[in-house]
C-alpha cells in the first residue's frame, strides 16, 4: 500500500472518530447504547481476527478474555475499590499472561484441534468463575453499585475500539502480518524460511488476547453486574467468528463491516421478530457459508474491485 | 570464523532417521565442497528428501551429524538453520497460496531489515524470474512452473549461502527450466553452493559436478556424472541386478 492510501485511511479513521465522538449528543440512551454494544463488537471481531484470519488458528474459546477482563474489572472495582478505568489495563495485562500461559502448549495443535482446546479452556474459566467463590462471588456473579456510566462508557469503548483498529492495521500491513499470514498457509514452509514460528503465534495470541479483555471490562461497567453464563457465554465467541467471516477474516476492513452488519442485524430481528431472529440469524449463517466462503471483502476481490493482498 | 574458500560447505555424517521400522536414511555421509553445484539422486524412496529434510532441520536425526562450515546444525530448528544460510524449496511447490507474491516474497525477510530494502530484493528477484508481471497475484493462482520459479526466487530473498533444491524440474516446461537453470549456474559463480534432488538425468549430468547416489538410505556412489553414468552399482538401484530374479538383494 502507497504512502498515500495510507493517509487516506488515516484520514477516514480520523473522520469516523469525530463522526462517533459527537455521537451521544445526538442520541438516545437506547441508541447510545447500541452504538456501544455495536463498537465493542468489531473490537471483538477484530482480535479475533488476528490470531484466526492473520494467522490461521481458529478459536473458539476467545471469549474466555473477554471474561477475564469482565471479572477482573468488576473484582477490582467492587471488592478493591479501583477506579475503573485502571481495571481495563489489569484486565488486558491478566488476559495477556494467560494467553501466554495457554498458548504455549495449546498453539502447538493444529486446525480442529486448537479450536476445541480453546473451547474447552473457555469452559474451564467460565467452571473457575462458577466455583471460585472467594474471589468471584460464585455463580451468584457481582452487582456493581449503582452509577451514572452511559457516556463515560461510550466514550471508552470508543477510545478502545480506535486501538484496536489502528493496531490491526499497522499489524496487517507490515512484514510482522506478512509472516503471521505465511504461519497460516503453510506453518512448515514458514518456519523453513527462517520465521521463529512459536514466538509470532504466541506474539499474536497475546495481542487478540488483550483487546476483548478490556472490552470485557467496559461491558462489565456498563452493565454493572456479571455472572460467569453472560460473561464466559459461547455465543459470543461464535459472534466474534461470524463477523469475521461475513465480513471477510484475514483483512482489516472486513471484521469491522461484520461486525457493523451481523450485529444491526440481529438487533433488528430481535426487536422486530423475537421468535424467529434465531432462525433468521441461522440462515443467514448458511447464505454467507454458501455464496461468500470468504466474507464480502473476498467477494469484492474475486471480483476485482479490491486489490489481492495487503502491501502492494 | 571465516569459511574456508575452498572447503566443504555443508557435510552429513552417518545421518540416521527411522519412521516406524523403516530407515529412510540409514547412516548416509557426504560432503557438498564449497561454491560448487551437486546432485542428490537415488531411486523413488531411496531418502533423498528425508536427507533433505534432515539437513534443513524438518526432520530430528536419530544419530549422526550435518556439519555447515564446520559446525554441527543437526537437531536445530528450520528457521535457526535457515537463518545460518542454508535455505531450500520443496518437491512439492509450498508457495503461501493466498499471499500475493510480492508478500511470499517479503514473507521471508527478518524483521530487522528495513521495508525498503526487503521491496527492492524482492523486485529484483522477482523480474530475475519473469513473474513481474504477477507480482499482485495470489500465489496459488500462479501456473505449477510458476510456483516453482517463485518458490526458487523466495529462497534467494535472503541471499543464502547454501541452497538446496528439491526437484526443482519436475513440473516447470522447457523454457521455464532453462531459465531456472542459468539462474543457477549465475548463483554458482558467485560462489553459492547448491545441492540439487532430481529425477531429470538431463539436468543432473550436464549441470552437476558431483554426483552423490542414494539407495535404501545410505551413499552407495559419489563421483562426477562420467563416472556416476556407467557405475554398476548405480546401473543395478536403478535397473536391478543383471542377474535373473534378484531385484535390490540388499
Amino acid at each position: 500500500m502507497t504512502q498515500r492510501e495510507h493517509l487516506r485511511n488515516l484520514a477516514l479513521l480520523g473522520l469516523l472518530a469525530l463522526g462517533l465522538l459527537a455521537l451521544p449528543q445526538g442520541l438516545s440512551v437506547y441508541l447510545t447504547s447500541f452504538a456501544l454494544f455495536t463498537m465493542m463488537y468489531v473490537v471483538l471481531a477484530l482480535s479475533w481476527n488476528i490470531i484466526s484470519g492473520f494467522t490461521g488458528y481458529t478459536s473458539f474459546g476467545h471469549v474466555a478474555f473477554y471474561g477475564i477482563g469482565a471479572y477482573a474489572c468488576a473484582i477490582l472495582v467492587v471488592d478493591h475499590g479501583w477506579s475503573w478505568v485502571t481495571t481495563l489495563f489489569a484486565g488486558a495485562l491478566v488476559a495477556g499472561l494467560v494467553a501466554v500461559a495457554i498458548g504455549y502448549p495449546v498453539l502447538r495443535l493444529k486446525g480442529p484441534y486448537f479450536a476445541i482446546a480453546m473451547l474447552g479452556m473457555a469452559e474451564g474459566t467460565r467452571v473457575v468463575a462458577t466455583v471460585w467463590d472467594g474471589l468471584t462471588h460464585g455463580g451468584l456473579g457481582i452487582s456493581f453499585p449503582s452509577v451514572e456510566n452511559s457516556t463515560s462508557t461510550y466514550y471508552a469503548m470508543l477510545v478502545l475500539m480506535l486501538i484496536t483498529i489502528a493496531v490491526a492495521y499497522l499489524v496487517a500491513h507490515s512484514r510482522f502480518g506478512i509472516r503471521l499470514n505465511a504461519i497460516r498457509e503453510d506453518e512448515v514452509a514458514a518456519e523453513a524460511l527462517g520465521i521463529n514460528v512459536t514466538r509470532y503465534k504466541l506474539l499474536a495470541f497475546v495481542l487478540s488476547a488483550v483487546f476483548p479483555a478490556a472490552a470485557g471490562g467496559i461491558q462489565a461497567y456498563k452493565v454493572l453486574y456479571i455472572e460467569p453464563q453472560a460473561v464466559f457465554f459461547v455465543q459470543i465467541t461464535i459472534a466474534m467468528a461470524l463477523m469475521s467471516m461475513l465480513g471477510g477474516k484475514g483483512t482489516v476492513i472486513g471484521p469491522v463491516i461484520g461486525a457493523v452488519l451481523l450485529y444491526t442485524a440481529q438487533e433488528l430481528t430481535w426487536v422486530n421478530f423475537p421468535t424467529a431472529h434465531l432462525i433468521a440469524y441461522g440462515l443467514f449463517i448458511i447464505v454467507v457459508a454458501r455464496f461468500m466462503p470468504r466474507g464480502l471483502i473476498g467477494f469484492a476481490i474475486d471480483r476485482g474491485w479490491v486489490r489481492k493482498g495487503m502491501v502492494h | 570464523m571465516m569459511p574456508d574458500a575452498n572447503g566443504i560447505a555443508l557435510e552429513a555424517r552417518d545421518l540416521r532417521k527411522a519412521f516406524g521400522g523403516v530407515h529412510a536414511v540409514d547412516g548416509c555421509s557426504f560432503a557438498v565442497p564449497r561454491g560448487k553445484i551437486c546432485g542428490l539422486i537415488g531411486p523413488n524412496g531411496s531418502g533423498k528428501t528425508t536427507t533433505f529434510n534432515l539437513l534443513t532441520g524438518l526432520a530430528q536425526p536419530d544419530g549422526g551429524q550435518v556439519l555447515h562450515d564446520g559446525v554441527d546444525i543437526a537437531g536445530l530448528k528450520p528457521y535457526r538453520i535457515f537463518r545460518r544460510g542454508i535455505t531450500r524449496t520443496f518437491q512439492i511447490t509450498r508457495v503461501f497460496r493466498e499471499m500475493t507474491v510480492l508478500e511470499n516474497m517479503l514473507s521471508v525477510t527478518g524483521l530487522a531489515v528495513p521495508d525498503r530494502v526487503a521491496r527492492e530484493r524482492a523486485g529484483e528477484l522477482i523480474a530475475l524470474v519473469n513473474l513481474t508481471h504477477l507480482r499482485g497475484e495470489y500465489g496459488g493462482r500462479l501456473s505449477y512452473g510458476q510456483q516453482k520459479l517463485l518458490e526458487f526466487a523466495r529462497a534467494l530473498m535472503t541471499d543464502p549461502d547454501v541452497i538446496l533444491l528439491d526437484e526443482p524440474a519436475a513440473g516447470v516446461n522447457r523454457t521455464l527450466l532453462q531459465q531456472l537453470l542459468e539462474q543457477i549456474h549465475r548463483l554458482q559463480e558467485t560462489g553459492k553452493t547448491i545441492l540439487i534432488v532430481e529425477h531429470d538425468m538431463n539436468v543432473i549430468m550436464n549441470h552437476c559436478e558431483r554426483i552423490f547416489v542414494m539407495d535404501y538410505g545410505v551413499k552407495i556412489a559419489e563421483g562426477p556424472p562420467s563416472e556416476i553414468q556407467g557405475n554398476e552399482r548405480v546401473i543395478e538401484a536403478y535397473f536391478g541386478r543383471r542377474q535373473s530374479g534378484v531385484v535390490h538383494a540388499g
